[in-house]
């Protein structure tokens, strides 16, 4: 933690992410309005000392949406990027561990996955399945797996080797326990690191499929929703493009910097 | 080196195989099948339509004699004809009953989204090798961290809004760029070189939007490659031998950090061919990307499945190409084969 206060980009990018998070999880007290309320008498205001951020071409207060966005939008990454780092973890924790047959199957799987391109893969999923939230967030999951799966496989492969696996195998541990107690905790610092770089990109892939009318169905306001919305207005409103854009690449910023810190501090200690 | 390519290409088969069988069980994942109701296929289909593609997919048979045949289908490279575009099949062109030709989708769109990668990797790898070896010269001073945190912001900013922006500024309210399409009206009256030069001045903006979120990843790998090479011995006998500065980092350094640089393209390939995605329906340029936009929306099965495919295929060529190019690159290697 100390490390992470000390590397600029890491506070900066811890600082980042723990704003938008509270801001997030206190959408609902801090929104001064109703997210989707519409108000006929209220249509396309620019920002004002009532209406921080304007309103939309239904009269909705972009601020609420925003602050309901950010937690849509949060919720989709760090739930997509939970799967993909679960998958990861158990497929690279099988391969890396026993080896033979398991982890030749686990690696071509790995292989031909990663020569699908996943935006693709993505859409045609979604061409297939009706677009919700829930299936957004498997979908993103259940494409992005490889990367952790790589590499908890080949931390296993180098930790394996050490002393105290041995003494561990040697003691009669089963193992169940040397993958959960030995191998993980010691592999902990590049799975994290993968899996906040992960949110960044699972933010930008759910705005991007919301803004092709793919992601988040309205009336649920995500920020690639209000952007898709606002396009339309962007001659006459000016805001409906541009504070969902500047969150998302403050988000996405912020868990970049982070992550780049995070490894920054691993790689140092290695 | 001959047998490295032979191996390298029969490896492809049990790659191709697994890339079949996952977009097989793509097409599967609809609830009922593709052409009922609960599946998202269009409700207003008519039930010759419906008729039609359940005989393209065999969806009658069972599951594994639909693979089979499915699978045979796809190695003749028959994709099947589109639903949406007026029948227009999936890959190549067809002769009609009529004797008319039918220009295939993917015949059409394929062209303009390798130019456009190409021109983006282009970009990204020369702005990348610039900012990564600056970066790297001045580890840890200025120039270093506002590079960083340029090509961080360049990665995190949302490539559909930026274009947005762009469009907006430079196309609606100051009307220097086009910001639709490939070619201006009246660009069969061009001069040849006029026509280049319009193709360009339409492919700017979108080359410039997927170049942007590609720059971080390889000029942070430039960077860090040349530091570390930097502190390596033969560099301390290059400068110890009184070798000027200038070569020994664009001579000694450059080169040994950009060889693995051959890996990363290859790798970055099936992202940029998904990025054209957004790019080229902001910009309605008719490529691959847009095509397969449309089709998604139209839920115009044999073009989705036909271009995962081929983009998959692409994928798996631009990474035997890279292979082999750093095979060819890197004498260590070539000796190593050639034993």
């Amino acid at each position: 933690m100390r490390k992470i206060i000390k590397n600029p980009m890491s506070l900066a990018g811890l600082i980042i992410i723990s704003i938008i998070g509270i801001l997030a999880i206190f959408a609902g007290y801090l929104s001064p309005f109703d997210p989707n309320y519409i108000n006929i008498n209220a249509i396309l205001l620019s920002p004002d000392g009532t209406h921080w951020m304007g309103t939309d071409a239904l009269g909705r207060d972009v601020f609420s949406r925003m602050l309901h966005g950010a937690q849509i939008s949060l919720l989709v990454g760090i739930v997509a990027v939970g799967i993909s780092t679960i998958i990861g973890i158990i497929l690279g924790s099988v391969a890396g561990y026993y080896r033979g047959i398991a982890d030749t199957i686990i690696m071509r799987l790995v292989d031909v996955m990663l020569s699908i391109p996943s935006f693709f893969l993505i859409l045609a999923v979604i061409a297939f399945l009706t677009p919700s939230i829930w299936n957004i967030m498997i979908v993103i999951g259940l494409t992005s797996w490889m990367g952790v799966t790589r590499l908890v496989r080949a931390e296993f492969l180098s930790l394996k080797e050490r002393d105290f696996v041995l003494a561990a195998q040697t003691l009669g541990a089963s193992d169940f326990r040397i993958i959960l107690t030995h191998l993980l905790p010691n592999s902990l610092g590049p799975i994290i690191v993968s899996t906040v770089l992960g949110v960044a990109s699972a933010v930008l892939v759910e705005s991007g499929l919301s803004f092709l009318g793919l992601g988040v169905q309205a009336p649920t306001a995500s920020w690639g929703n209000i952007l898709t919305d606002g396009k339309e207005y962007i001659q006459f409103a000016w805001w409906l493009s541009l504070f969902p854009g500047l969150a998302i690449l403050i988000t996405v910023l912020g868990y970049n910097l982070l992550g780049e810190g995070l490894r920054d501090n691993f790689d140092q200690n290695t | 080196m001959l047998n490295y390519l032979i191996k390298r290409i029969l490896w492809m088969i049990p790659m191709l195989i697994g890339i079949s069988l996952i977009s097989f069980f793509i097409m599967h994942l609809a609830p009922g099948d593709i052409t009922s109701n609960e599946s998202a296929f269009n409700p207003k289909a008519s039930e010759e339509s419906r008729q039609k593609l359940r005989e393209l997919y065999n969806l009658d048979k069972p599951i594994i004699v639909q693979y089979g045949l499915w699978l045979k289908r796809i190695v003749q490279l028959d994709f099947g004809s589109s639903f949406a575009s007026h029948q227009r099949p999936v890959l190549w062109e067809k002769k009609d009953e009529n004797g008319n030709i039918k220009p295939g989708l993917i015949q059409k769109a394929l062209p303009i989204t390798l130019l456009i990668n190409l021109l983006t990797i282009l970009l990204i790898f020369s702005i990348s090798i610039l900012l990564g070896t600056i970066a790297a010269i001045k580890k840890n001073k200025i120039p270093d961290r506002v590079i960083t945190l340029f090509v961080f912001v360049g990665f995190a900013i949302p490539g559909f809004w930026l274009a947005l922006i762009l469009m907006y500024s430079l196309g609606v309210v100051n009307q220097v760029l086009p910001i639709s399409g490939l070619h201006s009206i009246g660009y069969e009256q061009m001069s040849k070189l006029g026509q280049i030069f319009d193709l360009l001045k339409h492919l700017a903006l979108p080359v410039f939007i997927s170049c942007l979120s590609g720059l971080a990843g390889i000029s942070l790998y430039v960077r860090n490659g040349m530091i570390e090479i930097l502190n390596q011995d033969f560099i301390k006998t290059a400068r110890a031998k009184g070798l000027y500065e200038k070569k020994v980092i664009f001579v000694h350094t450059l080169k040994n950090a950009l060889l693995p640089l051959i890996t990363i393209l290859g790798l970055s390939i099936p992202g940029l061919i998904g990025g054209s995605v957004i790019a080229e329906s902001i910009f309605a340029i008719p490529g691959m990307g847009k095509l397969f936009y449309d089709a998604v929306l139209m839920r115009d099965f044999p073009v989705v499945m036909g271009i995962l495919t081929i983009g998959s295929i692409l994928t798996l060529l631009g990474n035997l190409i890279a292979d082999l190019a750093y095979a060819w690159a890197d004498p260590r290697i070539r000796r190593g084969l050639a034993k």
